[in-house]
């Protein structure tokens, strides 16, 4: 059987994704390109008697590399060789689209055309005479229209007939014009002195690279910028022409894409008022533009966590409820020691259970940033806002995974993918600890009770400003320091606004979320495994005696300057590394000594049998299903703050008014909205950077803001007479 | 006269780059090259970036970009 390698290229926004999953459907792998978060999405195909290997290269402008993306995309061309390139050309915007498809042209690999979103350009009044580019550039050109699977065939089995050498397409060989003079000079002196390079790259390719002074082929063959044969080549030129080689030679690619496009395009002359237009007068209207924006992403926020919220509850409370009480009946039914089931429920059941609820907050998120990405509408966030972001060093479009980070930092982290520049993702990562995620409601809202009852909106106001000033500040520092450098500059398409395909957005969802389950699910598991041993060995002892205890009575002497150097509090901080919530329910585990009626309010509910719970479990999906979508249509405000009274809590209230004071309760808070980013959010900044190394770098700079701030609440405060 | 003193609206011919390095070769590959029409599109709510069309597509980039690249009023 005969294989063959394609490559995929084209621009950005070109609908090369649509078309990969076209022609991949369910054989599409989403991975990421190795030792970089770059997404690589491959597919085998059989086509006959063909397999085809895909592989999807990011979009790119140019084979000049400018983001990390576009490097990839360039050096699997370069390095990779594939048999066949399928550019992907957006037909609406011919020209700028050519010049990409000029320097793969440079490249000497035979290339076919997916001449695609051709329905739009047809509507536009757009004609295109295929035959003709096919001509003038000697490739295959095939019009195609991939949210419609329209022309993919026809790109198989052209595929095909090249692959069984039935049809030979030879792409041309373009003049440069003057330039090839100059070729030749550099060609013949590389013959000379470096032969070995000419077949390690695609000659000609490299000798204008050479010529334009590429620093990455520079750096790669160890060439000298200034080399004798290369300043030879080009002092004809300097001299007659006022700009430096490297504006010529991009001058006479965009000289053919232009000769090009002019040949081949029957425009019927219109003035470009189209649907982007129209919208674009509104949403981006000097006055509307704001307020618009600040309603789209309220809905934007609203959707991803009232949507999302109920799902999350109704998983919480099946692994809280029947998925407990059955795994306990059917272990102690097989006699198993009593650590056993408080591991298997305690430790591994509610560990499960920790990655489940995140599945749908995720799944909502990821489902909507794709939607955002692929309408159109994320390169507005970045123009409207990329004033703003820009002046505390970062980019427009970081203003997404920061807003949604309110909701659930950890899904943050992954929406900073939207980012093109690694240097961008980094940073806004970094900040995403701070918007206060929805967590840390818990911790608050019991605090507050407890406190503040009569200033309760203007305290919990207080905390969101404080991460957001600190926000800006650790912009601001970071910009300086960390994060010092080259900052990447804000040149940016404002593609038309298109109505993405449901198809392409679950996909995209469901592999994020795969990735989500089978990565982070393993370690957020063994945490919570770990974490059941801190508070259980050894096992039966009291809370103080735990390992958890000691080793928050070895650090509590930190935490006396801030006002709560107990080691009740250290070891509910400790415990609440896995997530900010847990804070609360470890205090409530040490401060409300268990007087056994917890246990026994339990035993009511076990006269139901397994099929009852079935049935509650499935009814209580189905509420799940409906408050979900009421929340969509139902007032605005925070659900979660409205916790419920349960006994226990007032329980610890009390417990807590007797130990903090007004002013140690708000330090307490400014420390837990603060301090160490979770250990959900290290894992997801793992997977996204590929090493620990900015989990650990928050870590640090993290818990010493906290401590630092606890501290000037406190002692400020204390001094102030508080 | 250069990009980011332009008003909404107005056309204009690019003279000359005066960036460098990198950026220059991105504003090259995005098509704003000497000789190229432009025209400010936008102006973003706060006043940058600002939004241009140029090739046929619409190219965004901050007013410190701008400043480097001259250009001279067609109409």
């Amino acid at each position: 059987m005969k294989e063959i390698k394609v490559a995929v290229t084209g621009n950005p926004n070109s609908g090369k994704s649509t078309l990969i999953n076209a022609i991949a459907g369910t054989n599409l792998q989403v991975g990421n390109w190795p030792g970089v978060t770059v997404e690589k999405k491959t597919a085998t195909i059989k086509f006959d008697d063909l397999t085809i290997n895909l592989v999807d290269l990011p979009g790119t402008y140019s084979l000049s590399p400018y983001t990390q993306e576009e490097r990839i995309a360039r050096d699997f061309l370069v390095k990779e060789k594939p048999d066949l390139i399928i550019n992907v050309v957006d037909s609406t915007n011919l020209e700028r689209n050519l010049y990409l498809t000029i320097q793969i042209l440079e490249l000497d690999i035979p290339v076919v055309i997916a001449l695609n979103i051709y329905d739009e350009a047809k509507k536009k009044g757009y004609e295109i005479d295929t035959e003709k580019l096919e001509q003038l550039l000697g490739i295959k050109v095939i019009p195609t229209v991939a949210t419609k699977k329209e022309g993919i065939n026809e790109l198989l089995n052209v595929i095909k007939d090249f692959a069984l050498g039935i049809n030979r397409i030879v792409s041309k060989k373009l003049n440069y014009g003057d330039v090839e003079e100059s070729l030749k000079i550099v060609e013949t002196a590389l013959k000379m002195n470096d032969p070995g390079l000419l077949n390690k790259y695609p000659s000609r390719w490299l000798i204008l690279k050479l010529l334009e002074n590429d620093e990455l082929v520079l750096k790669e063959t160890g060439l000298k910028g200034d080399e004798k044969f290369l300043k030879q080549a080009v002092s004809q030129f300097l001299k007659s022409h006022n700009e430096d080689m490297e504006s010529i030679i991009a001058d006479i690619r965009y000289g053919i894409a232009y000769g090009v496009t002019r040949e081949v395009l029957k425009k019927r002359d219109r003035k470009h008022t189209d649907l982007t237009e129209k919208i674009d007068r509104i949403v981006l209207n000097r006055y509307l533009g704001i307020p618009i924006f600040l309603i789209a992403m309220w809905f934007v926020f609203k959707l991803s966590f009232d949507f999302s919220a109920p799902f999350s509850d109704w998983l919480d409370s099946v692994i809280i409820g029947p998925v407990t009480k059955w795994t306990t009946v059917l272990l102690n039914a097989a006699k198993s020691p009593e650590w056993f089931v408080s591991l298997a429920t305690e430790g591994i059941i509610a560990g499960v259970g920790a990655v489940l609820v995140f599945i749908p907050i995720i799944a909502v998120m990821m489902f909507i940033i794709t939607l955002l990405e692929g309408s159109g509408y994320m390169a507005r966030v970045a123009f409207i806002m990329d004033r703003l972001m820009h002046s505390i060093g970062l980019h427009g479009k970081s203003f997404i995974p920061l807003i949604l980070g309110f909701g659930c930092n950890v899904p943050s982290i992954y929406a900073t993918r939207v980012l093109e520049s690694e240097r961008d993702r980094k940073l806004t990562a970094m900040l995403v600890p701070l918007m206060s995620c929805g967590a840390r409601l818990p911790v608050y809202a019991i605090f507050i009770g407890a406190f503040f009852a009569k200033n309760a909106p203007t305290v919990l106001w207080s905390l969101y400003v404080l991460g957001i000033l600190l926000a800006i500040l650790l912009g601001l520092f970071l910009k300086k320091t960390l994060f010092k450098g080259f900052a990447p500059v804000f040149i940016m398409e404002l593609p038309p606004y298109r109505v993405p395909l449901l198809r392409d957005l679950m996909i995209h969802t469901w592999h994020k979320l795969k990735h989500f389950v089978i990565k982070a699910g393993t370690y957020i598991f063994a945490v919570s495994v770990i974490m059941w041993f801190m508070l259980n060995t050894p096992y039966g002892v009291e809370k103080e005696n735990s390992a958890l205890g000691r080793v928050g009575k070895t650090i509590s002497p930190v935490f006396a300057p801030l006002g709560f150097g107990t080691w009740e509090a250290s070891s509910s901080l400790v415990a609440g590394l896995i997530a900010k919530e847990v804070v609360v329910s470890t205090m409530a585990q040490i401060y409300v000594t268990d007087n056994g009626q917890e246990e026994k309010t339990e035993g009511t509910e076990e006269t139901k049998n397994f099929l009852e719970d079935l049935k509650d479990v499935a009814i209580s999906f189905f509420n799940a299903l409906v408050d979900s979508f009421q929340n969509l249509l139902a007032g605005f405000g925070i659900k979660s703050l409205q916790v419920e009274e349960e006994e226990k809590k007032t329980a610890l209230k009390s417990k807590l008014q007797e130990i903090f004071t007004p002013l140690s309760a708000y330090a307490f808070l400014a420390f837990v909205l603060l301090y160490w980013p979770c250990v959900v959010v290290g894992i997801a900044m793992k997977q996204e950077f590929g090493s620990w190394k900015i989990y650990g770098q928050a870590i640090l700079i993290h818990s010493m803001m906290a401590w630092l701030v606890a501290f000037l609440i406190y002692q400020g405060g204390s001094l102030l007479g508080f | 006269m250069n990009l980011s003193e332009l008003k909404k609206g107005q056309k204009a011919k690019i003279t000359s780059i005066n960036s460098k390095g990198l950026i220059k070769r991105r504003l090259m590959d995005m098509g704003v090259l000497p000789g190229e029409t432009v025209e400010v599109e936008k102006i973003a709510p706060l006043g940058d970036p600002i939004d241009i069309f140029v090739k046929g597509y619409h190219l965004s980039l901050r007013k410190s970009e701008a400043e480097q690249i001259n250009v001279e009023v067609i109409e």
